[in-house]
């Protein structure tokens, strides 16, 4: 089980003082929160990729590329890589580079992005949504699979013996997710081609979350990966904890109440029924996380967000603090005891080097 | 005897309301009507006012609770739409229109759909065909040729008056029966159980 953090990059006032972080700041605790993640025993660090304010990561493999420099063994990744609107070429050739300066701790997710003028800022029309993330993953795909591509689509210009440099490391391409809140297609494509699927758990209710997740794995099974519980699948999830649970809750309403995408909407008490938030306790987090296992099946990584909505970085790297000391020691644990042996772990760089190693020796013989 | 379901949409605000009063009995009549063409029937009545606060959630977090999913889902499984609100400022109230704006895209298209609403004076009453039409116009919903409106004098201005508005009531519900009847039961497509297989995602259809 991997886990580890994924974060917006929102720059948001602080609601207790109105207090605004630079975005020099907020880059900075980007990184600072990064770094504390694998201070603290988490597996991975992803990065969201927006085009406009108020969010600072638009470049996701400079802030990774800094990140990795900085870290020995935390997993690099995005929530989410814009399939949709950004260059599939430049996808492929930014993370190939990601890739050998990170020593293979890189894989990406892939989403079609949620803000409506991005696709026109990059030329693009968001009623090809689907169309694009379809057509400019399978050339992805090729592009770091094969060294010399010739393609044509009809999204993109085509491309006559082009070669994306540099090579995947290794000869193999980062892993992929696909991260999908609500369409059916996404799920699809990720069991289609034996790719993880990530639900980010925190913005949609989670019956729907469980038939997005019975889809994909049924799907995944259709097109011969395996057996449905064999399956990638990751969970998003949004915590706040304080030894005491009134503290937690007390302490994190004004941020909940005021927060993008959710505040002035329902109540704490409400979300926390319909979706995965957790304000409370260190064990409250713990069931409430081993309950998704339920909901969705044994999965590979859990993902949360810890650092939105204004709280202060300080407040962010003390949660962190509680995370890895309290919470993560015994979700290791427990997910591990529950996992069937059949069940794989989430692909690595060496776990697929080491498939596609094996897959060469099977060709020899 | 074959059956259907309809659904009751009524944006009322007050508890009585006339705009319940006025759904009551267009229901009733549909009923009837869809049994003297030899189909039972069976009703989801959704009091958007009990959904006040939830429909503003969905509006903000993009997804709807428990109690509102079930109203929405009876809606899109309906044979049939009964939708009825009272008239504020020219115009169906607030109620009515976040239902329809949470309402999943292409659930009306091609539903029978009988219109009506309630207002103070009859000088409300085209507002039923320059606002209410125009929505379930967009919406792809088949809305029978016949809207009700009733003002107050239509629930007691004598014979002339209550009887005017008794048939309108039976000319509606009658149009919105033989549509029902005409049109197979509908089975709401479920993408997460028959999703698009991705060969034909990848060939661009």
């Amino acid at each position: 089980m991997q886990l580890g953090i994924f974060s917006v990059g929102d720059v948001t006032p602080d609601p207790t003082n109105g207090r605004t972080p630079t975005e020099a700041e907020r880059i900075k605790a980007m990184v600072a929160i990064a770094v504390k993640a694998e201070e603290v025993g988490l597996d991975v660090f992803a990065t969201g990729e927006h085009h406009n304010p108020p969010f600072v990561p638009s470049s996701p493999t400079t802030m990774l590329g800094f990140i990795a420099a900085r870290t020995e063994r935390l997993q690099l990744s995005t929530a989410t890589t814009l399939i949709t609107t950004n260059d599939p070429v430049k996808i492929a050739e930014d993370y190939a580079m990601l890739q050998h300066l990170a020593d293979g701790r890189v894989d990406l997710m892939m989403g079609r992005g949620n803000t409506g003028p991005v696709y026109p800022w990059f030329g693009q029309d968001i009623r090809n949504g689907i169309a694009l993330a379809v057509e400019n993953y399978a050339l992805l795909r090729r592009l770091w699979r094969e060294d010399v591509v010739d393609w044509q689509g009809k999204l993109r210009t085509p491309l006559q013996s082009f070669t994306s440099t540099p090579r995947p490391l290794d000869g193999v391409p980062p892993f992929v997710w696909h991260a999908s809140i609500r369409s059916a297609e996404i799920a699809e494509q990720a069991a289609f081609y034996g790719d993880g699927f990530f639900h980010n758990n925190i913005f949609w209710n989670k019956e729907h979350v469980q038939r997005m997740v019975e889809l994909y794995r049924r799907r995944f099974e259709h097109y011969g990966h395996g057996a449905a519980d064999q399956a990638i699948v990751g969970l998003g999830g949004q915590v706040f904890m304080r030894k005491n649970s009134q503290d937690a809750v007390r302490e994190f309403r004004p941020y909940f109440d005021n927060a993008p995408v959710y505040g002035h909407g329902p109540s704490l008490e409400e979300f926390t029924d319909l979706t995965a938030l957790t304000v409370g306790s260190p064990q409250q987090v713990i069931e409430k996380t081993l309950s998704f296992r339920e909901m969705a099946g044994d999965y590979q990584r859990q993902l949360f967000l810890m650092d939105h909505a204004g709280l202060p970085l300080k407040t962010v790297l003390e949660q962190l603090d509680i995370l890895g000391e309290e919470v993560v020691p015994v979700l290791r644990r427990e997910f591990a005891a529950l996992k069937p042996a059949h069940v794989p772990e989430a692909p690595t760089h060496a776990s697929l080097l080491e498939a596609a190693g094996a897959d060469e020796e099977e060709v020899a013989a | 005897m074959t059956s259907r379901r309809l659904a009751m949409v009524s944006a009322g605000i007050s508890v009585p309301s006339s705009t319940r009063l006025l759904a009551d009995r267009l229901t009733a009549a549909t009923v009837s009507a869809l049994r003297e063409r030899g189909v039972d029937t069976e009703v989801d009545v959704i009091e958007l006012r009990d959904h006040g606060h939830t429909m503003v959630d969905n509006v903000l977090t993009g997804f709807p609770g428990r109690a509102l999913r079930t109203a929405l889902d009876a809606v899109t499984g309906a044979d049939g739409l009964i939708a009825v609100t009272p008239i504020f400022s020219a115009s169906y109230n607030g109620l009515f229109k976040l239902f329809f704006d949470v309402l999943e895209p292409e659930s009306l298209a091609g539903k029978p759909t009988l219109i009506a609403a309630t207002g103070g004076t009859g000088r409300h009453s085209l507002a039923l065909e320059h606002a209410v039409r125009p929505l379930f116009a967009y919406l792809r919903g088949m809305v029978v040729p016949t809207s009700v409106f009733a003002a107050p004098e239509d629930w007691g201005g004598g014979d002339r008056a209550t009887q005017a508005l008794d048939q309108r009531i039976a000319r509606a519900a009658g149009e919105l029966a033989d549509l029902v009847v005409a049109r197979p039961t509908q089975q709401a497509a479920d993408p997460f159980l028959e999703p698009t297989p991705f060969e034909q995602l990848l060939n661009g259809s």
